[in-house]
């Protein structure tokens, strides 16, 4: 009976043992598409060294990361969906909000491009083409930036494709919607680094892209500790201030060139939102 | 008079609702040798396991030597000073040296001592050859034997037995008789024993108690109640040991 | 099946060449799922042998539930566990979302009903009146149960073996309550999935065999304390 109890309490210590190695950590909730493109592999680990804090990386799509934000559960978000993220503050979520860098979308698919895409004028009609010819379409279907991005897209081109055959919401990540597409020969809205980052496995191209409408802005938010008192508002600016600093800022306008031969993200941090038509 | 070693004093019990000892008093002196008999369901088993504090009592005392068993360190106690041999000889899942040594190791005895009692025991019992052996690889015969021999290897002050005779094949049985007689006479341990058969109640018992629907409706020597005997059971069973003549003990 | 193969040269070359993410990865899913064993163990066996000795107004129904409980799907349990870990949930001052501890937590929770239900089972499949046998040898109440544990020791050891296999392999609640975090929370099944979902299909191979490996090599030595001391 005595070796049950200390044996539980043996275990109890080496699980909290586990837990409270960490020093003050941060909750960043970002999205699958920063992590995936394997930036925050390269900042993370220089903020930590630096600031000394201990950064817990949640990817999730940016809904849920602004969700998470809503309840107080990060401390910090990385985003890319500028209309969601303007409701978040004018919910008096978010305590600032700051312009980080920008990507672009492009529209990818299959060499064959069954729907013509590669010879339309820009996104709008590209996307009229998908429609008409019933190609195959995978949408992100998540709430995430990109899905965001995308249902703009859709409605500016006054086209309603939720219900039809060709268009299937897989609700998973980029890379796995990137998949999707590539197994079925389909078509697919994506960010530019991700679709870099995982382009040796796919076997799909870049059919369309350089449209002012296809930008993929993201800002950096700290949450607001007004709300939720349990809030690392100090480690949350700290975050903040890192992304829009100037080393850091030269880090991200350099990540992918020696890789990929060009940069995945452009850094804009200072600027004028209106100059990235926001 | 000198105090009984053993009292059981209106013991009442119930097992699945059904009333299985109805306010049984007996006592049991030092080195009495107690047989129970009575039909199938008359509450012999119950007896034993309730005189060997396995079951709770509902209502009534059992005095040891005079003192009431009262509460979880003395039923302990009281526990190690006896030992109970089921009919069904369950044994561990091992060899017949650990089963044997099961009550000594329980009990703490040092490694050394137990060995040599665990030889004793198997030898009293003849099966000396059967020590590394898996106890799932015995015959019934055999599994009796060394649930016996795991019973008095402990040397306890009362052994308690439930139809020990039960299913062996006569030349087993002519030889179990044997060594208990050998071991109950000339070590003088006190023993109660639920039986039906009638030469080895004879040979072994010098007391006789005889129940019947949970209660105990007679008891003395065999001699004293079998000239007498209460029930129609035990006028059988008296017929039977005077047609076989049985000597009896005492 | 040319994926495969390559996945199966990849793993094999991840771990030869010590690579120290592969290390780490197969070390935390190693200590976690060990640990949430271990503590199953220890409530599931006591818990499922306390069950069935005990005769108490209902029984049944507690046992309903406990077989119930083994076929909790992991992902509820990942849901419900987030829930209360969270910041603003009960237990958040304590801080444990996104650290192993919570995975072991949840895991932990995975694993217990699975080990109760096979060892009160275990228990229960032992002669009825061996229990009454051995108190009649001089047993205390707990040398009694610890006797019967080692009597029941073949299904118990399968009850461990079950519960370790359910967890070491879990996925859905070990992403929600762990993050996933390179270096913090990562394991084996974990990565699976997001170098699936990454695209990198010869490293998904190469952490399944991993995986697939330890779980077979840990079983087998659990197989052989199962099988073992079998006297003729």
């Amino acid at each position: 009976m005595k070796k049950l109890i200390s044996l539980c309490a043996v275990i109890l210590l080496a699980a909290t043992g586990i837990a409270l190695a960490a020093p003050k950590t941060i909750i960043l909730a970002t999205t699958t598409s920063t992590q995936d493109s394997g930036l925050l592999d390269v900042l993370v680990p220089q903020f930590e060294k630096e600031s000394g804090y201990k950064i817990k990386t949640i990817s999730v799509g940016s809904g849920q990361a602004m969700k998470m934000g809503e309840k107080g559960e990060a401390d910090v978000l990385l985003v890319h969906s500028p209309e969601a993220e303007q409701k978040f503050m004018t919910g008096g979520f978010g305590v600032t909000r700051r312009l980080v860098m920008h990507n672009d979308f492009v529209i990818v698919g299959p060499t064959s491009d069954p729907a013509r895409v590669k010879t339309a004028k820009n996104s709008v009609d590209a996307l009229q083409r998908i429609a008409k010819s019933g190609a195959l379409f995978a949408s992100r279907g998540d709430n995430s930036g990109t899905h965001a991005k995308e249902k703009g897209l859709w409605k500016g081109a006054g086209i309603s494709p939720d219900g039809q055959k060709w268009y299937q919401q897989t609700g998973l990540g980029m890379g796995q919607t990137l998949n999707v597409a590539a197994e079925k020969k389909g078509y697919t809205l994506t960010d530019r680094a991700t679709f870099l980052a995982l382009k040796k496995n796919l076997g799909l191209v870049i059919l369309s892209e350089g449209d002012s409408k296809l930008l993929n802005i993201y800002h950096v938010i700290e949450i607001n500790p007004a709300k939720w008192p349990k809030i690392n508002a100090a480690g949350g600016k700290s975050f903040a201030d890192f992304m829009v600093a100037k080393k850091t800022q030269e880090t991200i306008g350099r990540f992918g060139v020696e890789k990929f031969g060009a940069p995945l993200f452009f850094p804009d941090a200072g600027k004028n939102p209106a100059s990235l038509g926001l | 008079m000198t105090v009984p070693l053993l009292e059981a004093r209106n013991l009442s019990l119930q097992r699945g609702g059904v009333d299985v000892l109805k306010s049984v008093s007996l006592t049991v002196r030092e080195n009495d040798v107690l047989a129970l008999i009575g039909s199938n369901g008359a509450g012999k088993t119950s007896l034993l396991l309730a005189l060997a504090r396995l079951l709770p009592v509902g209502k009534g005392d059992l005095l040891v030597n005079g003192e009431a068993v009262r509460g979880g360190r003395a039923e302990l106690g009281y526990r190690r000073r006896v030992a109970m041999v089921l009919q069904e000889p369950l044994l561990l899942d091992a060899t017949v040296t650990v089963n044997v040594a099961t009550g000594l190791s329980l009990r703490g005895t040092p490694r050394k001592e137990q060995q040599e009692r665990v030889d004793e025991a198997l030898e009293r019992f003849g099966i000396t050859g059967l020590s590394r052996r898996s106890a799932r690889s015995l015959s019934s015969g055999e599994a009796r034997r060394v649930s016996l021999a795991r019973a008095f290897a402990m040397r306890p002050e009362i052994i308690f037995m439930d139809e020990p005779f039960t299913a062996l094949d006569l030349p087993l049985r002519e030889a179990l008789l044997l060594q208990l007689t050998q071991l109950l006479h000339s070590e003088g341990i006190t023993a109660v024993i639920a039986t039906h058969d009638c030469r080895e109640v004879l040979q072994l018992c010098n007391r006789l108690a005889v129940m019947n629907k949970g209660r105990l409706i007679g008891s003395g020597t065999p001699d004293e109640v079998l000239m007498n005997p209460p029930d129609d059971f035990s006028a059988a069973f008296a017929r039977y040991a005077h047609s076989f003549n049985c000597t009896t003990r005492g | 099946m040319e994926l495969i193969l390559d996945g199966i040269i990849e793993a094999v070359r991840l771990l030869l060449s010590g690579d120290s993410e592969v290390l780490a990865v197969t070390w935390l899913s190693l200590k976690v799922s060990g640990l949430a064993t271990l503590l199953s163990l220890l409530i599931g066996v006591s818990s499922g042998t306390v069950l069935a000795l005990a005769t108490f107004p209902g029984k049944r129904l507690v046992a309903a539930l406990v077989n119930t409980g083994m076929g909790l799907p992991p992902v509820v349990v990942g849901l419900f566990v987030t829930i209360f870990l969270w910041r603003n949930g009960p237990f958040g001052h304590f801080e444990l979302l996104y650290t192993p501890a919570a995975m072991v937590i949840a895991q932990g929770v995975i694993a217990t009903p699975i080990v109760t239900g096979i060892s009160m089972a275990a228990i229960q499949s032992l002669p009825a009146n061996l229990r009454l046998q051995i108190l009649g040898l001089g047993a205390s109440r707990p040398q009694m149960v610890w006797l019967l544990i080692k009597e029941a020791r073949l299904p118990l050891l399968a009850a461990v073996m079950a519960g370790f296999g359910g967890v070491i392999s879990e996925v859905g609640a070990s992403i929600m309550v762990g993050g996933n975090i390179k270096g913090q929370t990562r394991v084996l099944t974990t990565a699976t999935v997001m170098e699936t979902g990454k695209g990198n299909f010869d490293t998904a191979i190469a952490l399944s065999i991993i995986l697939l490996s330890l779980t077979f090599l840990i079983n087998l030595l659990l197989t052989i304390i199962q099988q073992k001391r079998r006297p003729r």
